[in-house]
């Protein structure tokens, strides 16, 4: 039980982090029917910005860590935004009357590009964030011992998700994006401007997937460039799980790999921790393409 | 008050209107006929600025539209109700009217009360999701969408289409009421008779050029139009 509990835990907090970083690619495809190959790269990208500023940069010390982080986490949130926006102006704005095609090339060069930019700027090395910087504090929840971080990390997902939720559904600007994800053309002609709803998704994913990498570096507490591909890899069958352009299957998608993940890698073999998630990744392709989530509930948004 | 200018329009290389003039005056309500096409369709589709013409010019209230992108069409006071609805199905009805009013500052409730008073039928949709409604419903939903912009031209591409003709007539009889409280239309018709008997005028199109231009009622005579669209000896 103890041991479950253990691996139930992690695994939520492994899942809140895909949850984010599947929001990304889930939003852009929903809007634009595109797979933002970028995306994975972005993520480290987050990783290494906070990287810069809690280590590099010593916000920790000078600051202390609770005002460091939160000033991490808004520089992070903005500065990936920023490159996932001029990304958006860069590689994918002037192939919007292009083949579908050509915007996929044009994404998969943009993830090789960023990769490459990262790792000269940061190195090829691993490089770690400081084990000082949140209070290794072991909190008991329901009789069960847990590190504070995986319940704040979990947490943090969770907020940020429902926040986004609330934007989707509460606001007019979330409106105007589910409606572009319905029907651009129909959008268009209500008067909202879809460039500019692109514009938005290509801030709001990349920022999630920025935070998310900084999590990662948080929780594990190492961090190397080619992160992007495999968080991104598994993220995207996230996306998959729920129901590719789904908001909220992308966070139950997320949440529910991280817990196959944690308890494959317990109960089945850690070294087929990875395989798993793509077998099931090739089963849900196979027998439910359009997602786990019913057709009712797969909105769109 | 709106008016088209030698308008011409490709797809890739291909012309699909060559070289079309309109012009419609304040108040009217004119129809736009042709077979499948003619080029009916791709006209309003310049208009709202979803298609861009190649050559000529659209003007509206002296402005030019046809550099303008959509949503800036919209904000002129010109909506459009799109051929085969296309509401967005996995959205409320009342959210597609939120939509309808996206161009407007702030949700007018008055705008919303005309809206529900036009077609009762939507206001015990409510919150019913758009996907489920029937055609019927659909095409009220489209066209109240639409009005929620409060436009002061409003396009309607083939609102008939697939329709009960007791639907078709009570859509028709709406179309001519929103007419009559002041919003000029142009609707787009393979219901060719109906269509005359709401509007002033009509233009004929045919593949891409216009090839008549009349008051309704000497179109509703006109023996090539009678044959060719409105099905008088052969359908």
């Amino acid at each position: 039980m103890d041991f479950f509990f253990q691996q139930l835990s992690n695994g939520l907090t492994v899942g809140g982090i895909y949850a984010l970083i599947a929001l990304g690619y889930t939003m852009v495809y929903g809007v634009m029917k595109l797979i933002n190959f970028a995306h994975g790269e972005l993520f480290a990208l987050g990783a290494y910005i906070g990287y810069s500023l809690l280590v590099t940069m010593n916000l920790g010390g000078r600051l202390g860590p609770p005002m460091a982080i939160a000033l991490t986490i808004i520089m992070v949130a903005s500065l990936v935004a920023l490159a996932g926006h001029l990304l958006e102006r860069a590689a994918y704005r002037p192939l919007s009357h292009s083949d579908r095609l050509s915007a996929v090339v044009s994404a998969l060069g943009a993830s090789i590009f960023l990769q490459n930019a990262i790792m000269i700027k940061w190195g090829a090395q691993y490089r770690a964030y400081g084990a000082d910087l949140l209070p290794n504090v072991i909190v008991n929840l329901f009789g069960q011992n847990v590190p504070l971080i995986r319940i704040l990390v979990f947490l943090f997902a969770v907020v940020v998700m429902t926040a986004l939720y609330a934007f989707i559904h509460r606001t007019k600007l979330g409106l105007a994006i589910r409606a572009a994800a319905i029907d651009q053309g129909a959008a268009k002609l209500m008067g909202v401007d879809v460039r500019r709803v692109i514009a938005v998704v290509f801030i709001i994913g990349p920022a999630l997937g920025g935070l998310a990498g900084l999590l990662v570096g948080l929780y594990y507490g190492q961090i190397n460039f080619i992160m992007g591909q495999l968080y991104g890899l598994k993220a995207f069958t996230a996306a998959i799980i729920g129901g590719i352009g789904n908001i909220p299957g992308a966070m139950i998608g997320g949440l529910l790999l991280g817990l196959i993940e944690a308890l494959g890698a317990a109960y089945v073999s850690v070294a087929w921790k990875d395989a798993l998630t793509f077998v099931v990744l090739i089963l849900i392709l196979v027998f439910r393409p359009t997602g786990l989530l019913p057709e009712r509930v797969a909105e769109k948004l | 008050m709106l008016e088209l200018i030698d308008l011409k329009v490709s797809y890739g290389g291909v012309e699909a209107i060559h070289g079309l003039s309109l012009t419609v005056k304040q108040g009217e309500l004119v129809a736009i006929l042709g077979a499948n096409g003619a080029g009916k369709t791709t006209t309003l589709m310049a208009i709202s600025g979803l298609v861009r013409p190649k050559s000529g010019a659209i003007y509206f209230k002296k402005e030019r539209l046809d550099t303008l992108r959509s949503h800036e069409v919209v904000q002129r006071g010109i909506a459009q109700v799109p051929e085969g609805r296309r509401v967005f199905g996995p959205m409320t009805v009342e959210e597609n009217l939120k939509l309808g009013a996206f161009s407007k500052k702030r949700w007018s409730e008055k705008t919303y009360k005309k809206v529900m008073d036009l077609f009762p039928r939507l206001e015990e949709r409510k919150v019913q999701m758009a996907g489920t409604l029937s055609g019927g419903e659909q095409q009220m939903l489209a066209i109240g969408r639409a009005l929620m912009a409060e436009p002061s031209v409003l396009l309607l591409d083939e609102p008939s289409l697939g329709l009960a003709p007791l639907l078709v007539k009570s859509i028709f009889q709406a179309i001519a009421d929103i007419n009559s409280s002041g919003v000029t239309i142009i609707l787009v018709e393979q219901n060719a008779r109906a269509a005359l008997k709401l509007a002033s005028r009509g233009y004929v199109l045919d593949v891409g050029r216009l090839v008549i231009v009349d008051s309704a009622p000497n179109l509703l005579n006109n023996p090539v139009v009678t044959d060719a669209y409105l099905g008088a000896k052969s359908t």
